[in-house]
């Protein structure tokens, strides 16, 4: 089973980035557990999911032990560095410092999301940039099933007229790592 | 059907719908508030009726209403918003008039906090209003036996003419998982329901025999707590120690018990499906030489222990020990439950009763 630790600003898009991975994992029919912190969350505070997937059971759908944390910002990495699990990965945004980490029983990966997503005129897209990112990083699923999670989410949603550049950045954050 | 990711409160309230409900009123609170949200454009489609209430009593006195009417009524809120409501669940038992309330449980006294928790046990399991009543208490562990569960639940408040309380933590209405949902089912009113035509005779309060009502009211307890505990238990014949929880709590000491077990440790498990009736039953079961029975709880001091306390002393002849581990709020992490767990093994964890 793995675990994700989703965590930024509200409305930069860590928990529908959550909400894809979960949805790849249970397509593939894996099971998949997805936990917000919920209630005074608000835009531009602090907002975070944990997100466990893989075969079986998943008896505790809460943060535990993370083994990959995507911090999209300061606050984010520093309330949550402290719990990744040992040989996890710690994936950032080019506006973290690292430098005052302490932990070396972990892979930290910086991929400057904000830049790349503005690059492709899609500033809004750093949260797909990581999505992309991610899959990679944990190898556990494709880019295919990645993109063909994240079209039926923003359907859903009712948000597919930015389906091509969301595609774009999803595929850049996939090929950076 | 492929099982979709669905938010616990939302796939509630659609279950809601086609397992008959066609009257929801109640006033919105955090964590079950997308309950109501949902139903209040849902029930509309399928004809029936939703009122966001000027307050919680108000709601709970409209679901007194549809509940006089024959028809599956719904409210639903937290902690705060249940307390406002007792008035009307005592008035729904003292009238024998079916309907569910779901608690989405959320930690704290007074107002509280958003956290998720088990603070309401007691207030639940013990009735919760004023007079000498009980509820049946369903709780369940995961978002799918949340939706599997809520037929069961209007299925026994309508057998007994009780309510039923769904109690969840908060963390389950607000977290998704892949949920497949129940069919459509057809639901006649039901035959008690006001029919228009004055067919039932009036009976006013000075009418009433108490000391007859007594009778009937104790012998209808006394078969829902004969018939209806319901449970789930694992590796308890054998085992040095049983856990007791329910819940999402419940789904985490399991896990915690599994691999314990694992490791050498003789653990076992029960997970209370219905809090009330508690399920005695499943404590004659466990091995005659048991060193300890050990609940792991959501709140500040403990609340299922007494339950526990009380069964293991029915069950078990050598006053065996009863524990509790009460993580406050939050879902325990397993391994925090494994580490209290080898504290009480050592010794070192003082026993509750």
């Amino acid at each position: 089973m793995k675990e994700i630790v989703f965590a930024g600003f509200g409305g930069q898009g860590v928990l529908t980035s959550g909400l894809i991975i979960s949805d790849i994992a249970v397509e593939n029919g894996e099971n998949a557990t997805w936990m917000p912190s919920y209630g005074s969350a608000m835009r531009g505070g602090t907002a975070n999911c944990t997100v466990k997937y893989g075969e079986g059971i998943i008896y505790n759908p809460s943060q535990e032990e993370p083994n990959l944390l995507l911090a999209m910002n300061q606050p984010s990495f520093d309330m949550f560095i402290g719990k990744v699990a040992k040989d996890g990965i710690v994936l950032v945004s080019e506006v973290v410092d690292t430098t005052a980490c302490t932990r070396d029983d972990v892979k930290i990966v910086v991929v400057p999301c904000h830049k790349i997503a503005d690059e492709a005129n899609h500033s809004r897209g750093a949260n797909i940039v990581m999505t992309g990112a991610i899959i990679k990083l944990l190898g556990d699923h494709t880019m295919e099933q990645g993109k063909a999670a994240m079209e039926r989410m923003f359907n859903k949603k009712g948000k597919n007229k930015f389906s091509e550049l969301n595609e774009t950045v999803f595929e850049a954050g996939y090929n950076y790592i | 059907m492929a099982k979709k990711m669905m938010k616990g409160n939302v796939a509630i309230a659609e279950a809601a719908v086609r397992y008959g409900v066609r009257f929801y009123a109640g006033y919105p609170i955090t964590p079950s508030s997308e309950i109501m949200e949902y139903l209040s454009w849902r029930l509309d489609e399928v004809g029936g009726a939703f009122v966001q209430a000027e307050s919680e009593l108000s709601g709970v006195n409209m679901v007194i209403g549809a509940a006089s009417c024959g028809v599956r009524a719904l409210t639903a809120s937290s902690g705060p918003g249940i307390s406002l409501k007792q008035e009307g669940v005592s008035t729904l038992c003292d009238e024998e008039l079916s309907a569910v309330v779901i608690n989405m449980v959320r930690y704290g006294n007074g107002l509280g906090t958003l956290y998720s928790s088990q603070t309401d046990y007691l207030r639940e399991t013990r009735g919760g209003g004023q007079g000498d009543y009980r509820c049946i208490v369903l709780c369940p562990y995961s978002i799918q036996e949340a939706v599997d569960m809520l037929g069961l639940a209007y299925d026994l408040a309508e057998k007994y003419r009780v309510v039923t309380v769904f109690m969840a933590e908060g963390a389950l209405g607000q977290m998704m998982e892949p949920v497949e949902l129940p069919d459509f089912i057809e639901t006649k009113k039901n035959y008690w329901g006001f029919d228009g035509k004055y067919s039932y005779k009036k009976i006013g309060i000075f009418d009433r025999d108490s000391m007859k009502e007594a009778v009937a009211l104790r012998e209808k307890y006394a078969a829902i707590c004969e018939n209806e505990q319901r449970w789930e238990d694992e590796g308890i014949e054998d085992a040095d120690y049983v856990f007791v929880s329910y819940g999402l709590t419940g789904r985490s000491t399991l896990g915690a018990a599994r691999e314990l077990r694992e490791e050498g440790y003789k653990v076992g498990h029960i997970r209370p499906i219905t809090a009330w009736p508690f399920p005695h039953k499943a404590f004659a079961k466990i091995n005659p030489n048991v060193k300890g029975i050990i609940t792991v709880e959501a709140n500040a001091t403990g609340q299922l222990i007494e339950d526990v306390a009380l069964a293991t002393k029915k069950a078990m002849e050598n006053n065996v020990p009863t524990y509790a581990l009460p993580y406050v709020y939050g879902i325990p992490a397993i391994k925090d439950i494994k580490e209290d767990f080898v504290k009480i093994a050592n010794g070192q964890v003082r026993e509750a009763y």
